[in-house]
């Protein structure tokens, strides 16, 4: 398998004019939904690292395709918001498939070594303000040239949600009660803007100087930025340092302090609240679709399967949330 | 049970500890990660063996009160909260919620920082 691959990857660089010996292609742990592949590139002058990040061609009710992702990189790129340099696109016809080529990041993204490790103590204190300056970089974006990417405002999204939910034939209580919360509730007066969707540890690069690199940007989509804010905030995404609202690391307040330093939007505590407790529905929603992948055939994972019992994670969230106090 | 030992739980602990003990040193750093994810699923199984029954009991013994029906079900309240047939602000609908989400976290994921939290 890794023969066709690497020739496939072979004659994708050239079209990019990098000419050299693949080696060390090797898969690495990702989302549940992509493969990555990290490899080098031995050429006359140099070595150099890459990553091949590829879609299955089936993609989720709330993914853009994965080439898609990389034309989105490339503006973001232009708004000098950290982001890896892409060097070559594929689309799903072409023998790579639904994919593109970007060049290596030096850094980490798994999020307990970036919580545990001493080597990001000092970066972490930075990581809350750095990723408020980098989600506002994000909503800055001219939106003009985004064609690919749906536009949904909040209440749009919310049905959407729950009409994804609703199909799924899995009542729940927590999730009605949910929606009927959140369809009363308001979601901050702006102009719609690229969201990423999914920014959070596990979708960020940190080095020990702090924010590195965004990537991840299957979700994307344009619509009420401050959802990004709420995201990154819900427990889900704090990998068990709950005290920590902000992805496990930071306090609320950097993060606003970072966001509103850099956004013609001001945002205010609350908002972040609301937006946390929608993006902590949303998470379960997008569990019921990876589990429905297992459940109704189209693949058999094990990964899949399991993360239908996560639903029941963002259930206690919401409670806590709405009921006990929770932050 | 017409079964013999070990019972359903001590042969899930059986597998869990050959796979924690025989075969985590010897995958790849890809596939470790999904073995974690199989071990965790070894466990809901177990756990939901052993204390399922009584979790579920303890919520729908909470629902019959609610709203007095004599096949009171997870679906049904699902229903009547969607419909608006009770009211949202009840101080005993909010607590059964609390329980029954309490209840299932406890056995998916026991370690989840919200439950632990909560159970202090």
């Amino acid at each position: 398998m890794t023969e066709t691959l690497s020739k496939a990857l072979q004659n994708k660089l050239l079209e990019a004019n990098i000419k050299g010996e693949i080696s060390n292609l090797v898969p690495l742990t990702g989302g549940a939904s992509k493969e990555i592949w990290r490899f080098k590139v031995l050429t006359n002058i140099d070595t150099k690292e890459y990553i091949l990040r590829k879609g299955s061609g089936i993609e989720g009710p709330l993914a853009i395709k994965t080439s898609d992702e990389a034309l989105l990189q490339q503006e973001v790129k232009k708004i000098k918001a950290p982001v890896p340099e892409i060097v070559a696109v594929s689309s799903l016809e072409e023998e790579l498939g639904d994919s593109y080529i970007m060049k290596f990041v030096e850094g980490e993204s798994i999020p307990r070594k970036i919580l545990r490790d001493t080597e990001f103590k000092e970066a972490l204190s930075l990581l809350a303000f750095q990723c408020g300056e980098a989600i506002a970089k994000i909503h800055e974006v001219d939106i003009s040239k985004l064609n690919y990417l749906q536009e949904k405002t909040p209440i749009d999204q919310l049905n959407d949600l729950y009409a994804t939910y609703e199909s799924f034939n899995q009542p729940s209580p927590v999730f009605e009660y949910t929606y009927l919360w959140l369809k009363d509730q308001d979601f901050g007066d702006t102009k719609s803007s690229l969201v990423h969707g999914d920014f959070r540890l596990g979708n960020i690069i940190v080095s020990d100087k702090g924010l590195e690199s965004i990537i991840d940007w299957e979700l994307a989509h344009i619509g009420n930025p401050f959802q990004d804010l709420g995201w990154i905030c819900g427990n889900s995404w704090r990998f068990g340092q709950n005290e920590k609202v902000v992805g496990g690391f930071g306090d609320l307040e950097e993060l606003l302090e970072g966001y509103n330093s850099i956004s013609q939007f001001k945002v205010n505590e609350d908002l972040v609240r609301t937006w946390q407790v929608f993006g902590t529905f949303r998470w379960g929603v997008i569990c019921l679709i990876q589990a429905s992948a297992h459940l109704n055939g189209s693949i058999n994972s094990v990964e899949k399967a399991a993360i239908g019992r996560r639903v029941s994670e963002t259930e206690i969230d919401i409670v806590d949330l709405l009921f006990l106090g929770g932050k | 049970m017409i079964f013999d030992k070990p019972s359903s739980v001590d042969l899930l602990a059986a597998v869990s500890h050959f796979l924690d003990t025989k075969i985590k040193s010897e995958v790849p750093a890809h596939l470790a990660f999904k073995l974690r994810i199989v071990e965790n699923v070894l466990n809901i199984v177990s756990r939901e063996i052993e204390n399922g029954d009584e979790l579920s009991d303890e919520v729908i013994c909470q629902l019959q009160n609610l709203i007095e029906s004599d096949t009171p079900s997870i679906e049904t309240l699902a229903l009547l909260i969607k419909d608006q047939k009770i009211n949202l602000n009840d101080q005993d609908l909010k607590d059964l919620l609390v329980t029954l989400s309490k209840n299932k976290i406890a056995v998916d994921n026991p370690n989840y920082s919200t439950f632990k939290k909560l159970i202090k």
